[in-house]
């Protein structure tokens, strides 16, 4: 237990620094990016004097030291900041897309490990042969092919001239909405970790030690089941791993095919209306969910491999 | 067996009965659509076209507009105006209740003015004596609001102002109970409590909108049980959902007016009318090579617009000379503008000292992201580079674009405008008198003295002829000197579920978010 609690608690720790150090870009940005929140707030015919105002309340006038010094010291007590356009908590406002966006990870990503994990294996059994060139086809058009439009295919094939299957939308989290949104999202994952367990695969098999447990007699898919595919995951781990992480932090252009109330499209509308509060809560929060996310492949290693901790 | 059949379903048919009841209460649900999700819903805090969809459904105003753009009574039965213009009294009507069952008394249209004055949008009351002050923080009331009794009010303005009562129709003077936003405070955005024919039932961030049926509304309950908009950002995925027979109303895609106008499936669906907007092109006069009217309207010249109606929009927009749209109050028929004529634009680029656009740098066009406004750059700068000009493309989101205008650092870029009420005021004033310069308006920064004394005379004149042609003058003179070059006025492009009945194509609705008072629509 003490081998999974030390490279925990050493990544928590330098998850300080990270937050520390992607603020201060993100603030940066902001900083000298174009635009002004407090006129974005206020539509096309604006008072000049109430975009002053409105500079003042928010301490937009402020030197950008002095409102980083500010938020800081919010951030520390645990408050993320209020929304510009929204006026409610930039917590509030997070916490409320995060269900889709966890959701709809999941989903992608278990489309992506089952299919993903299953073309590779089947084509690593099969080198070279009809079927390996055809799921390998298949995992390259999966990376390759652009979110939208792959989106807009599918939805108009299941949806529109089918009619199986919702256009759009959350439809508080049923199933059938959530079907296109996760084949969309998972198909680039899927091609990564179809491609990467099988050139993971095809080199674990070459070892004498799968060559010795054929020897013993073993039938195929006890040596690959039991003895191949545990050592070929551990890359594999790593690439669902931040996969996962890429998928909770949003998918502004799968949700904005399907509707889909997540993170990535929050984080776009933020952006545009220059809701620094949200865009910087959001960005710290991603930065939480990646370094976590490096974490649970970190400890995913040591129980695939417990041979790895014991080497730390 | 057969029989059994349809006996089932006549009876399925009879317990379902028709979309609205018979008893007159409210029946069937609308599904519309935004583009996206609205920021707020409070009248006091919105400047964006989704939250005023959903406010003129929760909220009332003391006057509303009819699809003539006529305004009619509201909260307010009726009301009077003095002699010289300048004082409103309204009565308002008895027996309106706030969505929390609470009377409404004269006392809560004060409220709500000065409530709504220390808000987004302060212009919409700044011509009540003593609002100018009080939205300073100078003074703690507005001093021209004066409650007479429980169903009066007397409203006082500074000078008389025409459009007066369009103001009294638009969102931001809605009225709101004063008890509500005491207890929820911001949280009023979220849970807001009008007096309006519909009530927030749930809002869904980024999915949908929910209203219900207010049945206590002072118009009586409307005809819809339900009212479900969702947030849907990507326009072709709207129009899937249409097709899909998941949305009763939605926009038409770009680029799709000539088709979906041909497919035979959505025949009697298809709904295109004029809207009060422009889309426009303006230079900065403070800057060369625009501080001389000669590039001005050289560049006019040089610019085809049929390329942008015809083509890229497929005749579903409104071709344009004026400042003005057709479907304005006010709109000079016989205005003149520039016609696209290249010698005459090489002509005046001639005289200007550039002959075939030498000595002239690149001319950066500044425009908002969005792929027609990118397609309609593409073009002019196309045509101007056949009079020898170079333009050099801008593209930035809006937040950045509006800054960047606002400042007066650009040179020649696009320009929307959509009025907010439907007036000649809301274009000409607004758009070109010096005291708007930078946001508020006047972003060609053009100051003339003589126009502002026209137009300050024009804006404190009782409508009619006499004032409307000043306007229409002053519109001349602006196209004549070339500060304002009208690519077409906008128009809603819509489909509507045939089912739909009772729903206002108003020259202020803009597609996909009507504005349009959804009471008085049924579902048949």
């Amino acid at each position: 237990m003490s081998e999974l609690i030390e490279p925990a608690a050493r990544r928590v720790l330098a998850l300080v620094p990270v937050l520390i150090g992607v603020s201060l870009l993100v603030f940066a940005l902001t900083a000298v990016g174009l635009g002004d929140p407090a006129r974005a707030m206020l539509g096309q015919r604006a008072d000049p004097e109430l975009v002053q105002q409105i500079r003042r309340d928010y301490a937009l006038d402020q030197p950008v030291h002095v409102r980083y010094a500010t938020w800081m010291g919010r951030l520390v007590r645990g408050d993320l900041g209020t929304s510009y356009h929204q006026q409610r908590p930039v917590a509030e406002v997070i916490a409320e897309r995060l269900p889709a966006t966890v959701h709809l990870a999941l989903a992608a990503t278990a489309v992506a490990v089952v299919v993903g994990l299953a073309a590779g294996v089947v084509a690593a059994l099969r080198p070279g042969r009809l079927l390996d060139h055809a799921l390998m086809t298949a995992a390259v058009l999966g990376i390759s092919t652009p979110v939208f439009w792959l989106g807009m295919m599918l939805s108009l094939l299941f949806a529109v001239w089918l009619d199986w299957l919702p256009v759009s939308g959350y439809g508080d989290g049923a199933w059938a909405n959530l079907v296109l949104p996760a084949l969309t999202l998972g198909a680039i994952h899927t091609g990564t970790i179809a491609r990467m367990t099988r050139s993971s695969l095809l080199e674990v098999v070459r070892q004498e030690y799968i060559q010795a447990a054929r020897a013993k007699g073993l039938a195929e898919w006890r040596v690959v089941a039991k003895h191949a595919l545990r050592n070929a995951l551990i890359p594999v781990v790593t690439v669902i791993g931040i996969g996962l992480a890429d998928l909770l932090v949003g998918a502004p252009l799968t949700e904005t095919v399907f509707a889909w109330p997540g993170l990535g499209r929050m984080l776009v509308a933020a952006v545009g209306q220059r809701d620094l509060p949200v865009v910087m809560g959001a960005v710290l929060i991603f930065a939480v969910i990646y370094v976590l996310a490096n974490l649970l492949v970190d400890l995913a290693y040591l129980v695939i491999d417990p041979r790895i901790g014991r080497a730390r | 067996m057969r029989c059994g059949r349809l006996s089932l379903l006549c009876l399925l048919l009879l317990v379902a009965g028709p979309a609205h009841g018979a008893d007159g209460k409210p029946a069937g649900t609308l599904r519309g659509v935004f583009t996206a999700d609205p920021p707020t819903l409070d009248p006091a805090q919105a400047t964006d076209t989704t939250s005023s969809a959903v406010i003129r459904q929760i909220f009332d105003t003391l006057v509303e507009l009819d699809d003539r753009l006529q305004p009619g009574p509201a909260l307010a039965e009726r009301w009077t105006v003095s002699p010289d213009q300048r004082v409103y009294t309204f009565v308002l009507r008895a027996g309106v209740k706030f969505q929390n069952g609470r009377p409404m008394r004269a006392a809560d249209v004060k409220f709500s003015f000065e409530r709504a004055a220390r808000g987004k949008r302060p212009w919409v009351f700044e011509k009540i004596s003593g609002a100018p002050a009080f939205i300073k923080g100078q003074a703690g009331a507005i001093a021209g609001i004066r409650v007479v009794d429980e169903r009066t009010v007397e409203l006082k303005l500074d000078a008389p102002f025409a459009p007066f009562l369009f103001l009294m129709a638009y969102d931001a003077a809605s009225i709101v109970p004063r008890e509500e936003t005491e207890r929820l405070g911001l949280a009023f955005a979220t849970r807001p409590v009008g007096s309006g024919a519909f009530r927030l039932k749930e809002w869904r961030r980024d999915d949908r909108v929910v209203l219900e049926a207010f049945p206590e509304h002072f118009r009586g309950a409307p005809g819809l049980e339900r009212v479900v908009f969702r947030i849907i950002p990507a326009e072709i995925t709207r129009f899937n959902d249409f097709k899909a027979g998941n949305l009763d109303v939605s926009d038409i895609p770009t680029g799709h007016c000539r088709a979906v106008k041909a497919d035979p499936s959505l025949k009697g669906q298809v709904a295109i009318w004029p809207t009060l907007g422009t889309h426009a092109i303006r230079f900065n006069v403070e800057q060369p090579p625009f501080n001389d009217r000669r590039m001005r309207l050289a560049v006019a010249h040089a610019i085809d617009p049929t390329g942008i109606v015809d083509g890229l929009l497929e005749g579903c927009v409104i071709a344009g000379k004026g400042i003005l749209p057709p479907s304005l109050p006010g709109y000079n028929p016989k205005v003149t503008a520039p016609r696209f004529n290249r010698e005459r634009a090489r002509q005046l680029l001639a005289e200007a000292g550039h002959p075939g656009g030498r000595g002239l740098p690149p001319i950066t066009y500044h425009f908002n992201t969005g792929d027609l406004n990118q397609r309609i750059a593409e073009l002019l700068q196309a045509q101007l580079r056949e009079v020898g000009l170079t333009l050099e493309l801008r593209r930035l989101d809006w937040a950045a674009h509006i800054k960047v205008v606002d400042e007066g650092a650009v040179t020649m870029f696009r320009q929307g405008w959509i009025a907010d009420y439907p007036d000649p005021e809301n274009f000409v004033t607004v758009l070109f008198h010096s005291r708007n310069v930078g946001a508020a308006g006047n972003t060609s920064r053009y100051r003339n003295p003589e126009l502002d004394r026209l137009l300050d005379q024009a804006d404190a004149m009782p409508a009619g002829p006499a004032r409307t042609k000043i306007y229409q003058d002053a519109e001349q003179r602006l196209l004549d000197d070339g500060l304002w070059i009208t690519l077409y006025h906008y128009a809603s492009r819509a489909l509507i579920r045939s089912t739909v009945k009772g729903l206002e194509r108003s020259p202020l609705s803009t597609a996909p978010e009507f504005l349009a008072p959804l009471r008085k629509v049924k579902i048949e």
